[in-house]
């Protein structure tokens, strides 16, 4: 009977006193390496401008570890990529567990108590476990290597839309010397660590408590064994076990040294950055203080630490690069690489104890690590990035704070700078006269009631583009006449209605947007409602998650989950229901902005559409290129414009008869687009309201008004 | 010494599709004025702006003629770069032509003596183009109209400027200092105020003067200083358009109709 006792491994077994000596004098140093390092980390973010975390730090960190350990957020659209990281990291903790398991009994428990508990059963399950995540991090990190060396994924590709060749910053290779020293690095502590395993069990293959237990760590054991058979003698074993022992040991040391200076260190800041997730980053803007004096961001010490964090989160995993409409597009920005430039900037200026000279903290401009204007201008903030990001990186206010500094200083478009102007004369971007924003309700049988002087049930905020567009005022007026038939008791605010200020505020044109938003919220103060309801998700988004911040707390609702309840409750009756192949493109501001994916797709069914979703639906949509003021700033030309590229996307449904859109914006961009890849004829753009009122052709006859009937 | 540039500006008129003429006929409604920055004046005040910028000592006044209301176009100036507002108002200058408010800003030139005075080539609302001149004329300055290009360095007594003729033909001339000059649209991209410096601008204080500060009298300006004055204003009759609609044969009989109704024909 063998004494359990002696089920274990003797660590340090037929070393010299010195050479432990000289290992863990080693170990200290690699730890005191990497304490260095991450005050350096620390310092850095220090730099950053002031940040208050909202919530308790323990519902932060419980739903940081949920994501984690379910790996939500690396799964989503990249599985295979999902699942080897899984391997690697519950491999790798699961190392790094066993690892210091060792070290409670030996470096703490043991020297201090004289209590052991790493032998026997205990011993031998621990045995087996380690193999299997040495075995996990091994085929995850080959699976890695096997994508970056083979697969190539597009995605991957560093290369940056918003440089040359020519510039040196353009492929950024030094990533990917690291990417592969990286794999190569932890493959190898992990080959050693089996190889060892087996070593040593060749070398002690005389000791029945070693050798009769061997296959519970079978990785190792099936090494040995084969080595044995090969004639590797005992001896030989234990020498190289010797020389292979340091090998294996200085190079994890070496790992751990690294981490703080390396891609590495996204162990921690990935989870960091996790754990100060905004939910509502992209949807609700920040807002500028009162008494601070300059608006945006000019220097790299404008952003605050938390986002100084975020940039050192990212993995240039790429799902942002590949989701982007700008990028997809061939324009120049790439969400990757505005995190990235800014990273490399933060890193080269903050990396010591001293603030370098002011100029040389400009974040504008095209030099190494800036960001251009024309990158900042591309985007459509159509929230892609931020929502796929899988470490919670959150691009969009750094962007949006960078353009605040570009409108301040006048750098835009020659046709935006005028669009504002309009703005902050009439109230609306399309120039026309406050006075005519309610003259669409003129074709109207009936009238519309005024908010303002009496109450209603529902305001209506129409928004510019249902008010003033031809096309959509037709839309609005379809609107109306389906709200009346519903008997539904509303208002609108008439030319007390202003822009909502959704895009103004993504412009970056903060002051415009507080005078819009001050000015509609005291409109809405002075009207009789319980709830506001509207067509345009832009209005939508900014009154339901922004206004708030401005003074102006109320319910809102799209007008899709409306019409979901008229019909449901038989106020609006489908007397024909319609039969077409449909599909449906998720606006950016109710879908990834608000999450209203399901409302129109119910009311399509209720209607009898068959939909077929493309590819790229719900959080995945395509933005139409129209978000972020992009719609008053001209595209380029002879370039596939976002629009365009959704509509061949949907051209790809077979018998496709109706492109649905919900969104007066998409309308416009979706029909301009639909002609020009020569779709047209094909199928039709139609809003969701117009199928709606195609399907309840005839109005349902309600009960009369009590009065009527005396 | 400083150099002092002053820019004239205006707040104008702007109308939308929908307004009437007041009732003794003379003028739009107030109700239905929209007031807004005269657009050349973004331009001459670019313009001093951009030589204040590139550096040495240089004071921008922006200088109006215009009740309290007028503040809301001198605060978008200084919110652009101008160093200091003036507005100079009294009642009895309402009703001014050109040659009245000529008269008044030559009098606030002789009170600030500027180096320079800018002026916009004309003012989107009524478009007499002549007060910058006339202004010349009242203070014996040399002037040039219609100015697209200016060249000027600090402390140096002549300027060279370039001046659109009719046909497209340029000008290039020398002119002594000081002067005043009308700035035609287009010389520079003037630059974008946002919200929150036009807010900023609204600590600043904006001087107001009347006929005393500048040693005037009521004769000398409003209807009764001018040389002209407005008889009548009104909308002129509208020629009538029409949008034919329907299949190609209901347009054509339509059209067909309409054409035998002007040639007198029965159809």
């Amino acid at each position: 009977m063998i004494d359990s006792l002696s089920i274990t491994r003797t660590l340090f077994e037929d070393f010299r006193p010195l050479a432990v000596t000289i290992f863990y004098a080693i170990g200290y140093g690699a730890i005191g390496i990497f304490l260095w390092g991450t005050w350096i980390q620390i310092r850095k973010y220090r730099y950053g401008t002031a940040y208050a975390v909202t919530g308790t730090l323990i519902s932060r960190f419980k739903q940081m570890t949920g994501t984690m350990l379910t790996h939500r957020t690396l799964v989503r659209r990249d599985h295979a990529a999902g699942g080897a990281h899984a391997l690697i990291f519950f491999g790798f903790a699961l190392l790094f567990l066993g690892t210091s398991t060792i070290t409670v009994e030996y470096d703490i428990l043991k020297p201090l108590t004289g209590m052991r508990f790493w032998y026997g059963d205990f011993y031998l399950w621990f045995s087996l476990v380690l193999d299997v995540a040495g075995f996990m991090l091994g085929g995850g990190l080959v699976f890695m290597m096997w994508r970056r060396g083979w697969l190539k994924p597009p995605k991957l590709n560093y290369a940056r839309p918003d440089r040359s060749p020519a510039d040196p910053d353009y492929d950024r290779s030094g990533y990917r010397i690291e990417d592969w020293a990286f794999l190569w690095s932890l493959l190898i502590i992990a080959v050693t660590g089996f190889v060892l395993e087996g070593m040593r069990l060749v070398w002690l293959q005389g000791r029945p408590e070693v050798w009769d237990y061997r296959w519970w760590s079978p990785i190792g054991s099936a090494f040995a064994v084969a080595m044995r058979d090969l004639g590797l003698g005992a001896e030989t074993a234990g020498t190289i076990r010797s020389g292979l022992w340091w090998f294996h040991g200085l190079i994890a040391l070496a790992f751990i040294a690294l981490i703080p200076f390396t891609k590495v260190k996204h162990i921690f800041t990935a989870s960091a950055s996790l754990m100060l997730r905004d939910p509502l980053a992209a949807q609700r803007l920040p807002r500028v203080p009162d008494s601070q004096e300059s608006v945006g961001f000019s220097y790299i010490t404008d952003l605050n630490w938390k986002q100084l964090l975020h940039l050192d989160a990212c993995t240039k995993c790429g799902r942002c690069h590949e989701a982007c409409p700008a990028n997809a597009t061939g324009a120049p920005l790439s969400p990757r690489d505005v995190i990235l430039s800014l990273r490399e900037f933060a890193n080269k200026t903050l990396a010591s104890g001293a603030l370098p000279d002011q100029v040389e903290l400009d974040i504008h401009g095209k030099s190494p690590g800036q960001v251009s204007m024309e990158t900042l201008w591309s985007c459509r903030t159509c929230m892609a990035c931020v929502e796929i990001c899988p470490v919670a990186v959150e691009h969009i206010p750094i962007i949006v704070q960078m353009r605040r500094k570009l409108v301040e200083a006048g750098d835009m478009d020659p046709l935006l700078t005028k669009t504002l102007q309009t703005i902050a004369k009439t109230g609306n971007s399309f120039g026309e006269s406050k006075r005519k924003r309610g003259s669409w309700t003129k074709a109207l049988a009936t009238p519309i009631k005024d908010a303002r002087k009496e109450p209603v049930d529902y305001l209506w905020f129409v928004g510019d583009y249902a008010s003033f567009d031809p096309r959509n005022q037709k839309v609005s007026q379809t609107f109306a006449g389906l709200l009346q038939e519903a008997n539904v008791d509303f208002g609108l605010l008439y030319d007390s209605e202003q822009n909502a200020g959704n895009d103004v505020r993504r412009v970056g044109e903060e002051g415009l947007y507080d005078l819009l938003a001050t000015a509609n919220i005291e409109a809405m103060k002075n009207a009789q409602f319980k709830t506001i309801v509207t067509t345009d998700p832009h209005s939508f988004n900014t009154i339901r998650n922004e206004y708030g911040d401005f003074g102006g707390t109320f319910e809102i609702e799209h007008y899709t989950t409306l019409l979901r309840d008229l019909l449901t409750s038989g106020r609006l009756e489908v007397t024909r229901p319609l039969g077409y192949r449909v599909t449906f493109h998720d606006p950016c501001h109710l879908g990834r902005f608000n999450k209203g994916y399901d409302a129109p797709r119910d009311i399509l069914k209720m209607i009898g559409c068959e939909l077929i979703d493309m590819k790229r639906c719900r959080d995945n949509s395509f933005c139409c290129g129209a978000g972020g003021g992009r719609i008053w700033m001209p595209d380029p030309v002879g370039v596939e414009k976002p629009a365009q590229n959704r509509i061949r996307e949907a051209a790809f449904i077979e018998g496709l008869e109706v492109y649905v859109v919900s969104c007066p914006k998409d309308l416009t961009m979706f029909e301009d687009a639909t002609k020009t890849t020569g779709n047209e004829g094909r199928f039709v753009v139609r809003e969701l309201i117009e199928l709606v009122r195609e399907a309840v052709a005839s109005p349902v006859v309600l009960e009369a008004p009590v009065e009527q009937l005396a | 010494m400083a150099t002092k540039i002053l820019v004239a500006v205006k707040q104008v008129i702007a109308l939308d599709e929908d307004f009437e003429i007041r009732a003794d006929g003379k003028d739009v409604d107030a109700d239905f004025f929209l007031r807004d920055l005269n657009e050349w004046d973004d331009f001459s005040l670019e313009e001093a702006v951009k030589i204040k910028e590139a550096g040495g000592e240089v004071e921008v006044v922006v200088v109006t003629v215009g009740p309290e209301e007028a503040d809301e176009s001198l605060r978008k100036c200084l919110a652009k770069g101008a160093d200091r507002a003036v507005r100079i108002w009294d009642e009895s200058m309402e009703g001014s032509d050109s040659q009245a408010i000529a008269r008044v800003l030559a009098a606030a030139i002789k009170h600030e003596k500027p180096d320079l005075v800018f002026a916009g080539v004309q003012s989107s609302d009524h478009s007499f183009a002549s007060t910058g001149i006339a202004v010349a004329g009242l203070l014996g300055w040399p002037h040039a109209a219609v100015v697209n290009q200016f060249d000027f360095s600090l402390g140096a007594t002549q300027a060279t400027i370039r001046r659109e003729l009719e046909g497209g033909v340029l000008q290039m001339m020398n002119i002594d200092l000081p002067a005043v000059l009308s700035i035609q649209l287009g010389i520079n991209t003037p630059r974008y105020a946002s919200l929150r410096t036009i807010k900023q601008a609204a600590a600043k204080p904006i001087e107001t003067l009347g006929l005393g500060d500048l040693s005037l009298n009521a004769a000398e300006v409003g209807e009764v200083g001018s040389a002209s004055r407005v008889r009548r204003m009104y909308i002129p009759e509208k020629g009538r358009a029409q949008m034919i609609e329907g299949s190609l044969a209901e347009q054509a009989a339509k059209l067909a109709a309409i054409i035998k109704e002007f040639k007198g024909a029965t159809v």
